[in-house]
């Protein structure tokens, strides 16, 4: 096993890697920009060294730093969390060069399946669904119509040279069909000068649902089931659960048995993540091949009660994967929401700042991951990810019940969080039926906002007693002379400025 | 001690006076000059607990940028105004000048570039006396008043928090 592990990475994702190397003996060692001096990642760590200024591409995407830093604390591993590095072949490559074990896959691996178009030709090859569609363009209207009646409607017509949605037509049936390649290839030619349209079946209201895969070195690689992801601001994640509400164990053995194939064809070894689009039919296309530990890896967790950073390690240390392993199935359910320092008011805006103060929530089937603390300033740096807030329980019910119960308790004063737009999505019947999918809450957000219940008979008198004593208690430990310290106020004062009061209007 | 607090909630804006006194670990609470059955206690820096009547509210308390106090109750907000019994004669409203030491906040978070007035100087209102830089812009801070600089808490080249102190106009 490894002795010393260098954490390429800040935020929550570093303080996970880091508390699993504690629990296995591991020594770690953190880096960080010039704002990140005070942050948890740092605090938590054995050893910590400064690799430059904030903006990433001088810090954290800084590979020959990295290697530097690597070198001099004599570090046997790295790992490199997600964002930042995590993706880009160049770094296992740097760390092969300087003897350092690498925790994902081979540089060689990455590169076949990180690119989309080269994932897709992959999985074409290890004969996993992709979307169907003709990538080359069709001259001939009558052999097009023929190929959509043979995909099934709706499909989708494209121009080759494309973009912007100009030469685009959604075709919803074959008497549509002739019309919709005319007004798609007239307006493609006057627009790129180029009439050619290509053809690729059109997914409606798809659901956004991924395998997590396990692969060690031995050559044996499994599923370790779903992750239903379907709930997205522009593309962005921001509700994910386990198991998906529509999966059936039959769809889950089928998806499962796609991933371990496409994982086997690309030699790929440590965890990573298929990700497939669904259907309203429940047939799965292939999207893309995530070469990294996840965001939403705590849900697959918290069902399957592995470890995935530590077996990422286990495995990057050659261990093998236990057989038994490969029959695991979903035992209760979970679900992760991804709390950001933005303002819902002002269109998801990062607002950075200063935590002023932070309640954080615990009891049964709560899980926080986040690398936040009060008084710490969130940097305007970075990514604004503060924590994650995962629920499970014994049902989909229950684990919503508790997540709610969860973000009622959690409050952070200072700076603003989108913890309403969990409120609203965990109340609308759509989402609680699981009647959901990769638009859905674009949708709901266009929508009029629904009022908010009126706070109970007394909030606000609570709310002026107070204030009152909060100001009074403030305004005297803020004498001239402290920088507002809270040390306790002379009686005397309190008691001269008592009496001086009492002569006021 | 007398307060008048102006309290905003999704329901608008009312005015009211709070009269809280401590003694002995109790507190005497009354509302628009009525006593309440209530209790008050601060049980972190930003949090109090209040008791009205057997039901038990906890409230979290930050000054917002503007030097008004925000609290949050579960998921309800409010933003309360307080005129100070110290500053009664210093009320916002009407007045066609501010009166009283005031509190120069920083407005957001950013970095202090230029400090355009030395401590004990006399300014303007309406006199710039700092310069604070916050995503890529440059904002002066003006004086509310006609006075004297009691205090600068700042130093150019400084980082400073929403909210922070950066100078006191007297």
């Amino acid at each position: 096993m490894f002795k010393k592990i260098l954490i390429a990475n800040r935020g929550e994702i570093a303080v996970r890697i880091l508390r699993a190397c504690r629990e296995l003996g591991i020594q770690t060692v953190s880096v960080y920009s010039e704002v990140d001096r005070t942050s948890l990642h740092v605090r938590l760590a054995d050893e910590a060294y400064l690799i430059g200024p904030a903006p990433s591409r001088e810090s954290y995407l800084r590979i020959d730093k990295l290697m530097d830093v690597a070198r001099k604390s004599g570090c046997d591993a790295l790992h490199p969390g997600y964002g930042f590095l995590a993706e880009n072949a160049a770094l296992p490559r740097a760390c092969a060069e300087a003897g350092i074990t690498f925790i994902g896959p081979s540089a060689e691996a990455m590169e076949a399946m990180g690119s989309k178009t080269a994932g897709k030709q992959l999985a074409r090859r290890a004969e996993v669904p992709t979307v169907p569609g003709t990538s080359e363009p069709i001259e001939n209207p009558e052999e097009a119509q023929a190929l959509a009646q043979n995909m099934g409607y709706p499909v989708l017509l494209k121009a080759i040279a494309g973009g912007g949605g100009k030469g685009m037509r959604v075709v919803p049936n074959d008497a549509a069909f002739a019309s919709a390649w005319r007004d798609a290839a007239s307006e493609a030619l006057n627009a790129f000068g180029d009439q050619r349209v290509f053809l690729e079946k059109y997914l409606v209201g798809p659901r956004h649902i991924e395998i997590q895969i396990l692969a060690d070195a031995h050559g044996r690689c499994v599923s370790l089931g779903e992750r239903e992801c379907s709930v997205q601001r522009r593309h962005q994640k921001v509700v994910e659960e386990a198991p998906s509400p529509v999966v059936t164990p039959e769809l889950r053995r089928k998806m499962g048995e796609a991933a371990v194939r496409l994982g086997r064809a690309g030699g790929y070894v440590n965890a990573g993540t298929v990700e497939f689009l669904v259907d309203a039919n429940l047939n799965f296309y292939f999207l893309e091949v995530n070469t990294r530990l996840q965001v939403e890896h705590p849900v697959t967790e918290q069902v399957t009660g592995l470890d995935l950073v530590k077996l990422q390690i286990a495995i990057a240390a050659g261990h093998r994967l236990p057989f038994a392993w490969e029959a695991i199935t979903p035992r209760g359910h979970a679900m992760e929401v991804r709390l950001y320092a933005e303002d819902p008011d002002n269109n998801f805006f990062p607002s950075p700042g200063k935590i002023i103060s932070r309640h954080a929530p615990t009891g049964p089937g709560i899980r926080l991951d986040e690398g936040v603390y009060e008084g710490w300033t969130v940097p305007m740096d970075y990514d604004p990810l503060l924590s994650k807030l995962i629920a499970w329980g014994n049902s989909r019910e229950e684990t919503i019940a508790r997540l709610r119960r969860a973000l009622d308790e959690y409050t952070i004063m200072g700076i603003r969080t989108n913890v309403g737009l969990f409120r609203r999505i965990l109340a609308e019947p759509e989402f609680l039926r699981g009647d959901i999918h990769t638009k859905w809450l674009d949708e709901v957000l266009a929508r009029p906002r629904p009022a908010v219940e009126p706070p109970r008979p007394g909030t606000e008198e609570a709310a002026l007693i107070a204030a009152a004593l909060w100001h009074s208690t403030q305004s005297n430990a803020a004498a001239p002379g402290g920088t507002g310290a809270q040390e306790a106020p002379s009686r005397w004062k309190m008691e001269g400025r008592r009496r001086q009061m009492d002569h006021m209007p | 001690m007398k307060f008048e607090i102006q309290l905003t909630s999704a329901g608008g804006k009312r005015k009211h006076v709070v009269e809280v006194e401590q003694k002995n670990g109790a507190s005497t609470i009354s509302l628009d000059g009525h006593p309440v059955d209530a209790d008050a206690i601060q049980i972190g820096p930003n949090v109090v607990s209040v008791m009205l009547g057997g039901q038990s509210f906890e409230l979290h308390i930050s000054r917002s940028v503007d030097g008004a106090l925000k609290l949050r109750c579960g998921q309800h907000e409010f933003s309360a105004e307080i005129v100070d019994p110290r500053a009664w004669r210093g009320r916002k409203h009407g007045a066609v000048e501010v009166e009283g030491r005031q509190e120069i906040l920083a407005p957001m978070p950013g970095k202090v570039v230029r400090v355009l007035v030395a401590m004990g100087d006399a300014v303007e209102a309406g006199q710039g006396l700092l310069v604070v830089e916050a995503m890529k812009m440059q904002n002066e801070i003006l004086s509310p008043k006609s006075g004297k600089v009691e205090r600068l808490l700042v130093k150019e080249g400084q980082a400073v928090n929403a909210g922070e102190v950066l100078a006191w106009v007297d």
